[in-house]
């Protein structure tokens, strides 16, 4: 006895900050941890935060015939005080006064929900064959699932046109075996977004649960039938709960660029399903009113946060 | 007969014909592919009984052990449980509960959540479980951890939890899976005698699954010593120790010295071998040898006297003294002979100021009794 823990004491003797510092044989002022955080600290600040606060601003002025086509700009600093003075929350009071917006953004938000669960119920099966399937097979199904990167995303998205369009290969392939005497119409509905999307996504989804399987000691199912349990019911109460760190990161990994896609509902889905991604587009080249497609951008921005922040936390809880 | 080691035991029902066998192996083979893991063994263990299975990795304990759990199913051969065929029985049926080795504990479960586990797979009453927890926690000592989860807890207490939820459900065998091997050898020591204290008081029938003769020897009331998917010998630790059947088991088991060498004469108690080394040794007789047959003649060091000055007498070997470690309570000596053989020598020091004075490079002289050693013929 008394061998107690304290609750804490794994972490920190894990991360070991000063042991690693020794380790490297750098002062204590640790400049070669500032450089190695500071660079992309520093490109992250450069080239995503910088031209980010240039698209609040952007959200914040009005539309003008000028080049650039917005008003007012700060280009001589003596108009500066009285540029600030002109900023306007205009353009977020005229999103939120127009349902199109509203739509926009609460069909974005479905679509990419409702294809993050259908991409979840496809990747789960797939991830959990690949992590129990014999160890030699593993790398290359791994392979399989990185394969399609090696082509153009764009491209791939093309080669859906040529499958679900009505004299497509799909509508070939079930005329041919009888399955339908008419073609259906799937290109241009919603049903090609998701089809579009699931298949994009699901190597961000197979990949994270893959990794939480794969690593899982199989001892532990192994134990749980050892103790009385059949394995479907060993499934939910040891195999699944111990993958949602894989499946949260999926999730997010999926839904976080689904919502704000803009290629696949623009090629797949037809100009009648309006997400956000082709809302911005429609603002900022047919209607080049730029001033309203960055503040359309910006709330689309602040809604992804919120699950950002989530899943920092969640990251956070289980690193 | 003179009873080996120096313990006597109450507890020995593998030699009372009336008591019938609890557990038996019979004719058990388990191949994997071409790799027979298994060979035909045949084994009964008794009810109550802290039972080893003792061998080098890759000699099949595991997987007997695993067997008996439900994880492999036998190649051929039956498992007999309490009167049941345990064939075609998946593990979450089996009345038996496992202690893995690496103690396979869920993580995202407290210590009383683990152990109530399978409890709750019985679907126990509530109340019912969360007695049956206290109790095995207590049992362990552990009642304060009960809320803990396990990367919260030390590796003995770590041990204890697996240990704990394995005997919740009260199953008919623990089966233990080198229980102690992830411990440092100060707490496996002190784990050893809880562990057996709690057999003595649980009276379930415990397995074990060991590469480490001492935790055996320790723990057991008898050993299977195996090798090569077969079961060399089967005896209580004193026997395995003093009366090995086979160089393999003498070696495996402690420390020994092997004489190979043809049996010379074998007339009455008694057997005189000549060695490879040049040497005659006069042994007792206690297994049936011809003239000429092959044998080995295997001895414990601590059985054997060392001197440095000559002694008359069989059995009696000089060298040089080549290596010499201090323990504390025995000192091994290495005395190299002049055909070049090693012979290991323990004495033990009963007194504080040792009366025999060798160093490194001293002529030494070793001797044993007729009785000390035993004659081998596997």
């Amino acid at each position: 006895m008394g061998e107690a823990v304290k609750p804490g004491a794994v972490e920190r003797e894990k991360s070991g900050g000063a042991g690693n510092r020794r380790k490297w044989g750098i002062g204590s002022r640790g400049l070669f941890r500032r450089v190695v955080i500071g660079v992309p600290f520093l490109w992250l600040a450069g080239l995503f935060l910088v031209p980010f606060l240039i698209v609040v601003k952007i959200s914040l002025s009005q539309t003008a015939v000028a080049i650039p086509p917005y008003l007012p700009t700060f280009g001589d600093p003596s108009t500066w005080w009285s540029g600030l003075t002109q900023l306007t929350l205009d353009n977020y009071v005229w999103i939120a006064s127009d349902d199109l917006y509203f739509n926009a953004y609460t069909l974005s938000l479905a679509i990419a929900a409702a294809s993050t669960v259908l991409t979840l119920l496809i990747a789960y099966p797939l991830a959990y064959g690949m992590a129990k399937a014999p160890p030699a097979w593993r790398i290359t199904l791994v392979m399989l699932v990185i394969l399609p990167f090696w082509t153009s995303f764009l491209i791939r998205v093309y080669a859906w046109i040529a499958i679900l369009k009505p004299e497509g290969l799909l509508n070939q392939l079930l005329m041919s075996i009888g399955l339908i005497s008419e073609p259906l119409v799937i290109l241009n509905t919603p049903t090609a977004i998701f089809i579009g999307i699931v298949y994009s996504y699901l190597p961000f989804m197979t990949l994270p649960i893959y990794a939480s399987l794969e690593r899982m000691d199989h001892s532990l199912t192994e134990a749980a039938a050892d103790l009385g349990s059949p394995p479907l019911k060993s499934f939910w109460t040891i195999t699944f709960p111990l993958s949602l760190p894989g499946v949260i990161a999926g999730c997010f990994l999926v839904f976080i660029p689904a919502a704000g896609e803009f290629v696949i509902p623009d090629l797949l889905g037809g100009s009648r399903t309006l997400m956000i991604g082709k809302t911005v587009w429609l603002e900022f080249f047919t209607n080049r009113d730029w001033p309203v497609a960055s503040a359309v951008a910006v709330v689309l921005v602040a809604i992804l946060v919120v699950p950002i922040v989530i899943f920092q936390r969640q990251q956070a809880r289980v690193g | 007969m003179k009873s080996l080691g120096s313990i006597r035991r109450d507890f020995a029902p593998w030699i009372d014909p009336a008591s019938s066998p609890f557990l038996r192996f019979e004719d058990v083979t388990k191949r994997f592919g071409d790799f027979e893991a298994v060979d035909d063994l045949s084994l009964s263990i008794f009810e109550s009984e802290f039972f080893a299975l003792l061998g080098p990795s890759g000699c099949g304990k595991s997987t007997l052990l695993r067997m008996l759990a439900g994880f492999e199913m036998p190649t051929s051969g039956r498992i007999i449980l309490d009167g049941e065929d345990m064939a075609g029985i998946p593990p979450y049926r089996r009345p038996v509960n496992m202690m893995f080795q690496s103690y396979a504990l869920f993580p995202h479960m407290s210590v009383a959540k683990n152990i109530a586990f399978g409890l709750k797979q019985e679907r126990m009453a509530k109340g019912e479980i969360s007695d049956r927890v206290q109790q095995v926690l207590k049992l362990v000592k552990l009642e304060d951890y009960a809320k803990r989860k396990p990367d919260q807890l030390s590796g003995g207490q770590r041990q204890r939890v697996a240990l704990a939820r394995s005997l919740a459900k009260r199953p008919k065998v623990l089966l233990l899976d080198e229980p102690l091997g992830a411990l440092d050898k100060k707490l496996r020591e002190e784990t050893q005698f809880e562990l057996a204290d709690l057999q003595h008081q649980l009276h379930t029938t415990f397995i074990m699954v060991t590469h480490d003769q001492e935790e055996a020897m320790t723990l057991a009331d008898r050993i299977a010593v195996m090798d090569k998917g077969r079961i060399l010998q089967v005896a209580p630790p004193a026997e395995i120790y003093e009366a090995p059947k086979s160089r393999f088991v003498a070696d495996f088991v402690g420390n020994v010295n092997v004489f190979d060498g043809t049996v010379r004469s074998a007339t009455g108690g008694r057997v005189t071998i000549e060695t490879t080394g040049g040497f005659d040794i006069v042994a007792e007789r206690d297994v049936g040898v011809e003239v000429g047959q092959r044998v080995s003649y295997v001895l414990r060091p601590e059985k054997l006297k060392i001197a440095a000055e000559p002694i008359s007498g069989p059995n009696v070997m000089e060298g040089e003294v080549w290596d010499i470690a201090y323990f504390g309570p025995v000192t091994s000596f290495h005395i190299r002979l002049d055909t070049g053989a090693i012979v290991k020598v323990a004495m033990v020091n009963a007194t504080r100021q040792s009366p025999l004075q060798l160093t490194w490079h001293d002529r030494a002289f070793v001797t044993f009794d007729e009785d000390a050693g035993l004659v081998v013929t596997q």
